[in-house]
């Protein structure tokens, strides 16, 4: 035992002679997570506060609809809204050219007459309906038909963003909608007047009367609401954790190279125990590593405006997963550490693959949102397992219990690591001949 | 010197991974204990490969070696305990200081503590290092860490040790001692094995010397007894080019 906290002590020598690069190893994930935070952050923000996104707006209808969507598209505070342009009102063919250019994002075109065309289907409509229950037999009106519709034209910036698409459609919807009903609503009242003129129609115009309140339940604390970030910062973390693998397996080659390791392997002590000892202090690296980066979310991101991280109350939970979560990621690192022979053919290797890992454990996406095939394969990678033993700890107020299948899964894929790492060690000799 | 075969070697063959010329081809060889046993041979003769797989840091292809009177495939661990190598390259970590590097590599011996302490105070002080006891290695100089590199594998007190190229690059005075503290060791009992590329100091050294060329044994035997079974050669290092010839070798 006193060998392993012999190597522990020279490992952790070693890093400490190297304080610059120590100081990297900490600061770098934490700058990192901040930087991420905050230019999404801001980007979202933009997105509600200020109204910068512009929209070009040509209005051939001049009536009511194209009226309400202007007034619509401006109280959602997310678009500017241009009619004209220096003066000159912004025509079909204009506003074409400036987004094929790319000067716009978005040109929404409401075709000449389309009031017209609404306000007479919905005539026919309501008159069909009052005159059928005047005259429910040998109606000539039932026999109407209004086949016209409207077509509003949204010219996109082909480069757009899809949730930023989406996003637009889903307004324009919901205003042509609103404006449909209260038409409606208005051609009611006119024609009932019609019909009983001692009617009076309410004075209040058609308001919209079903509404949406988002509630996100998260244990006993139903308020924590999830912003991106509170999603966000355990994935970057984790991202940057995994990363361990370039300082980890450098350690390993260069130990290897200054022969060193060959020392040892003429020694009685076992390679495992070695390598232990290594995992032993980054391991302690990492746990540092992740509760600055947490510590970042807490106190530092909300002096720039960002909601405090929430981490829930687990403490014991939290420490347990960020154990076996450096584990896995040392483990991983071991097993790349023992094969690659070159500094390059490590770095090159555990960069992409912890790239890979983090993208298909929906680190990046979330994994709802991927494909179907993928979403099977992001229950594989560990950094999904990680992922989502944190967010649970952190905003759903789990118990270690609901998490031991992410620390099952962490630990089983540690020490398949460490195993690949001794099985390669003893079938290939000590110095890579 | 007794007649204790310490080292025994047998058809010992080493095709490394990627090569089809084999680095060594079938040496045998008995070393005997208390012996100071020169392994002699231009490069790339197979020295280092032969030490190399005494040692457990490479697998042989072929052959057989027992090192007091265990298998080196199977008692690798127990023969590890009793023995102690100077590589080739100085291995040390270059950002700890000397002290720290033999107290951690004293400890992979299982030595720790007060003995640990003195085994060290006395290594550095045969090398007229107590001074940079606390210098990083890599602010030394190519002589400390030769020697430095040299104390690291003998603070177990092995019963056999093994050097490779001990006295390389370095100077006069450095390697007079080396020498010394090596012959005064063998006096104590301990077997050494050692590479060199120097005749003459292999001529003195040893009791006896292998020369090894191409993978092959070419010569073995005691030296000054060599040199007088071809009295034409005057020297160890003529007779060595005449076994080997004069061709470069890569
Ligand atoms: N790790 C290795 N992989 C492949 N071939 C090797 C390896 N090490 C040595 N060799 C080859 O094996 C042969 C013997 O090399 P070795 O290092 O044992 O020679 P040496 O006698 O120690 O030489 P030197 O005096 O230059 O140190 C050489 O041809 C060398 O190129
Ligand atoms: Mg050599």
């Amino acid at each position: 035992m006193f060998k392993f906290f012999s190597a522990c002590r020279k490992e952790s020598l070693i890093l400490i002679r190297d304080l610059a690069g120590l100081v990297m190893l900490f600061i770098m994930p934490m700058i990192m997570v901040m930087i991420l935070a905050l230019v999404q952050e801001q980007g979202w923000s933009s997105l509600s506060k200020d109204p910068s996104i512009p929209v070009l707006l040509v209005d051939e209808d001049h009536d009511t609809l194209g009226a309400k969507i202007q007034d619509g598209l401006k109280s959602s505070n997310i678009f500017k809204i241009f009619t004209s342009i220096e003066g000159k009102p912004i025509t079909r063919e204009f506003a074409k050219e400036k987004i094929a250019k790319g000067s716009y994002n978005v040109a929404v075109i409401i075709p000449k007459g389309s009031t017209k065309i609404i306000r007479h289907k919905v005539q026919v409509m309501v008159t069909q309906i009052v005159s059928g229950i005047m005259m429910p037999v040998d109606n000539p009106f039932l026999d109407i038909q209004s086949n016209d519709s409207i077509n509003i034209i949204i010219y996109f910036d082909p480069g757009i963003k899809g949730t930023f698409k989406y996003a637009f459609m889903a307004t324009m919807k919901e205003y042509s909608m609103f404006i449909e009903s209260s038409m409606i609503f208005g051609s009611f009242n006119t024609e009932l007047k019609k019909m009983f003129p001692q009617y009076r129609p309410p004075k209040t115009e058609y308001k919209e009367s079903v509404f949406f309140t988002e509630i996100f339940p998260a244990g006993k604390d139903e308020k924590a609401v999830p912003s991106t970030t509170q999603h966000n910062i355990p994935a970057w973390a984790l991202f940057a954790m995994f990363f361990i693998v370039i300082p980890m397996t450098g350690s390993m080659i260069k130990e290897r190279d200054e022969g060193s390791m060959i020392r040892i392997y003429t020694m009685p002590v076992s390679y495992f125990i070695i390598f232990m000892a290594k995992v032993s202090v980054y391991a302690v690296v990492c746990i540092i590593q992740f509760i600055l980066m947490m510590l970042a979310g807490k106190f530092i991101l909300p002096l720039a405006g960002i909601p405090s991280l929430t981490i829930g109350s687990n403490y014991m939970g939290i420490l347990l997963m960020m154990i076996v979560s450096s584990l896995a990621a040392l483990g991983f690192s071991i097993a790349v550490g023992t094969i690659a022979r070159t500094h390059q053919q490590a770095a090159a290797f555990g960069v992409v693959s912890v790239v890979v890992l983090s993208a298909l454990g929906g680190l990046w996406v979330p994994v709802y949102l991927m494909p179907e095939f993928m979403r099977n394969l992001a229950t594989w990678s560990p950094l999904n397992w990680a992922h989502v033993g944190f967010i649970d700890l952190f905003l759903r107020d789990a118990t270690i219990v609901d998490v031991i299948p992410q620390m099952a899964k962490l630990l089983a894929f540690f020490i398949v690591m460490i195993s690949a790492a001794l099985f390669y060690r003893r079938i290939n000799s000590p110095i890579n001949s | 010197m007794s007649e204790k075969v310490i080292i025994e070697i047998r058809d010992l063959v080493k095709i490394y991974k990627g090569s089809d010329e084999p680095a060594i081809k079938g040496i045998s060889l008995d070393i005997f204990q208390g012996e100071i046993f020169g392994l002699l041979g231009p490069n790339g003769a197979g020295k280092t490969t032969t030490i190399s797989i005494l040692c457990g840091l490479f697998h042989a292809t072929s052959g057989s070696a027992r090192i007091d009177g265990m298998d080196i495939h199977s008692h690798l661990n127990e023969i590890k305990r009793i023995i102690g190598v100077v590589p080739q390259d100085v291995a040390l970590y270059p950002t700890l200081t000397a002290w720290e590097n033999l107290t951690f590599f004293g400890n992979m011996y299982g030595i720790r503590g007060i003995k640990l302490k003195e085994k060290i105070a006395e290594g550095l002080s045969v090398f007229g290092l107590e001074k940079h006891a606390n210098k990083k290695i890599a602010n030394c100089s190519g002589g400390i860490k030769r020697r430095i590199n040299l104390i690291a594998g003998l603070l177990h007190e092995p019963k056999v040790i093994f050097l490779d190229e001990p006295t390389v690059g370095i100077d006069v005075q450095s390697r007079v001692v080396i020498l010394d503290y090596l012959k005064e060791l063998n006096h104590k009992g301990t077997t050494v094995i050692y590479t060199s590329h120097y005749m003459e100091e292999a001529e003195k050294l040893c009791s006896r010397v292998v020369i090894i060329d191409r993978g092959t044994v070419v010569s073995m035997g005691n030296p000054r007894e060599l040199v007088a079974e071809h009295p034409e050669f005057k020297d160890l290092e003529n007779i060595f080019l005449h076994l080997t010839g004069k061709d470069l070798r890569d």
